[in-house]
């Protein structure tokens, strides 16, 4: 009880002095955090594109604060959410096929001999040739529907998926599968209990490869030869001389990747955990 | 018991023409509940000879059979035990020591009462959830040790096991494997490079010689068992002292013809 007069006694710039981490120490911790530190970057990025808009300026540079002005409207329109959904039928239904077909074929060809024999020769075209060469192709001999655009999504994401796979099953420890043999593992087996698990990181690696691929196929087609969507809409708002809807679709279509890509690492996490930085346990 | 007739393998080059003769004419029976070590400097086809027996690789020439039946392949009599430890790194201590049961298609629960049994008897009791990554290397090589042991095997194959090992955690895992076997009196095949850890684990030494792998002495150890609760004594014993320094003169004087022939 005696004490408490002089605990009250004390003044305020005495009290901060009792904290545990001086001021500068909080300071830093704030700043040490990864999302001030994307915020700050994105602030500086922000300034300069604005103050070069302004001070340079030209009919196809928007500013900052006007790109942002009309990404929000756009956001509360019925036809650019339609330009999505028209995007994206093409990205998923694509995305999805590179990857049931994608996976079974990398896995195997990094098993097999045949089969890598069989694929391999196709499979490197694919990876040297520069997909977009193929679109005009693409419409002469399918045409300007659904089918072409999501043809060459699946050109665009399945060289990466098959690949990581085959590196993936290639990359399982020899001793590990000697392992499983000397347990009386028949091929099946292997498969189940060491060659699929083993490979599962670098096939998650070429999900979100594949996944940015895909992406990119979406938006170059419609840009090139198909123009509908969101490649449809910055085609539109260029002719337009509107540069701050072009720049709000490229932001809109830079966040929804973003998003994506942000799920399928989500879910890396929870399907491959082992490959996370462990504690080294004492014996 | 294990019998190995004119045993003889050899690795191919390219062209198909003999590149390492592994191993050559090699005769040996491992007695039922014996602990036979196998010495020999590298290269010598001491881990091929393991690998035969455990029905993992194909060999030239030459019968192994164990209790009169010829080795086609691996089966549950035999269960290995690796250097490089071969763990599941995707499956935690209780999985990867399951692993063999559930492969011989025993149920879950029962597997994970047997793999607790143990795990207990390796000591790793407390660590059944934690990931191959998070254990020491001794640690992941008593999962190794239990993940063996668990499909009660009648002969237990161990490819050097503690060499990747440091010195302090080797003794360590010696006095336990002792104890073990103790306990449990598998036939062991043993495969180390160190003399020491030969004599100081085998009821017999198989001293092989490298290029072609051939076996040069079967040298008894004459020590009593149990060794497990006085290695220091065993260790100091005359008996210890005399069958390590013959094993060295041995495995010396080939040193020496190597450094003579490479002059």
């Amino acid at each position: 009880m005696r004490s408490a007069p002089s605990e009250v006694t004390t003044t305020g710039g005495g009290r901060t002095r009792v904290g545990h981490h001086p001021p500068s120490h909080a300071i830093r911790r704030v700043l040490d955090s990864a999302i001030v530190l994307r915020l700050l970057t994105l602030a500086v990025v922000a300034s300069l594109w604005q103050l070069y808009a302004v001070i340079v300026g030209g009919l196809l540079i928007p500013t900052f604060t006007g790109t942002v002005v009309e990404f929000v409207r756009l956001l509360g329109d019925g036809e650019f959410w339609q330009a999505v959904w028209v995007s994206n039928q093409p990205l998923f239904i694509g995305f999805a096929i590179a990857v049931v077909l994608g996976i079974p074929i990398g896995l195997l060809m990094g098993r097999y001999r045949w089969a890598e024999q069989f694929t391999d020769v196709y499979i490197n075209i694919m990876l040297v040739t520069p997909m977009a060469a193929l679109i005009p192709i693409l419409v002469m001999s399918i045409g300007f529907g659904l089918a072409a655009r999501i043809l060459l999504v699946v050109l665009f994401a399945i060289p990466m998926v098959i690949v990581n796979s085959r590196t993936g099953v290639r990359q399982v420890p020899p001793m590990l599968i000697e392992m499983g043999e000397s347990f009386g593992a028949d091929e099946r087996t292997l498969w189940s209990r060491i060659l699929l698990p083993g490979s599962l990181p670098a096939v998650m690696n070429g999900i979100r490869l594949g996944l940015g691929r895909a992406i990119t196929a979406m938006v170059i087609i419609e840009l090139l030869m198909i123009a509908v969507g969101l490649g449809g809409l910055i085609i539109n708002f260029r002719g337009a001389f509107q540069p701050e809807g072009l720049y709000a679709v490229v932001v809109f279509v830079v966040v929804e990747a973003l998003v994506l890509i942000s799920i399928v690492r989500w879910l890396e996490s929870k399907l491959v955990p082992w490959t996370h930085e462990a504690v080294l346990a004492s014996e | 018991m294990i019998e190995v007739k004119g045993l003889s393998k050899a690795f191919m080059d390219r062209n198909g023409e003999v590149a390492v003769q592994a191993l050559e004419d090699v005769n040996l029976t491992v007695n039922d509940n014996e602990f036979l070590t196998v010495l020999g400097p590298s290269g010598c086809g001491k881990t091929t000879l393991l690998r035969c027996i455990g029905g993992l690789v194909p060999w030239d020439e030459g019968e192994i059979a164990i209790d009169g039946n010829p080795v086609r392949g691996p089966g549950q009599d035999r269960a290995m035990v690796f250097q490089s430890i071969a763990l599941l790194p995707w499956a935690s201590v209780l999985r990867n020591v399951t692993f063999g049961l559930e492969l011989r298609g025993v149920h879950r629960s029962e597997a994970n009462d047997t793999a607790r049994e143990l795990i207990e008897l390796t000591g790793l009791r407390g660590f059944e959830k934690r990931m191959p990554n998070e254990l020491s290397g001794g640690m992941q090589q008593r999962v190794g040790l239990a993940r063996a042991l668990a499909v009660d095997p009648d002969i237990l194959l161990m490819d050097e096991p503690f060499g990747a090992l440091d010195e302090q955690t080797r003794r360590l895992l010696q006095e336990e494997l002792l104890q073990i076997w103790e306990e449990t009196r598998k036939t062991v095949v043993f495969i180390t490079h160190s003399m020491e850890e030969a004599v100081l684990l085998g009821d017999r030494v198989v001293l092989m010689s490298a290029r072609p792998g051939k076996i040069e002495e079967i040298v008894p150890v004459p020590m009593e068992r149990p060794r497990s609760a006085n290695v220091d004594s065993v260790e100091g014993s005359k008996a210890f002292r005399e069958v390590t320094t013959h094993l060295w003169s041995r495995l010396r004087d080939w040193q020496v013809d190597v450094g003579r022939a490479r002059r």
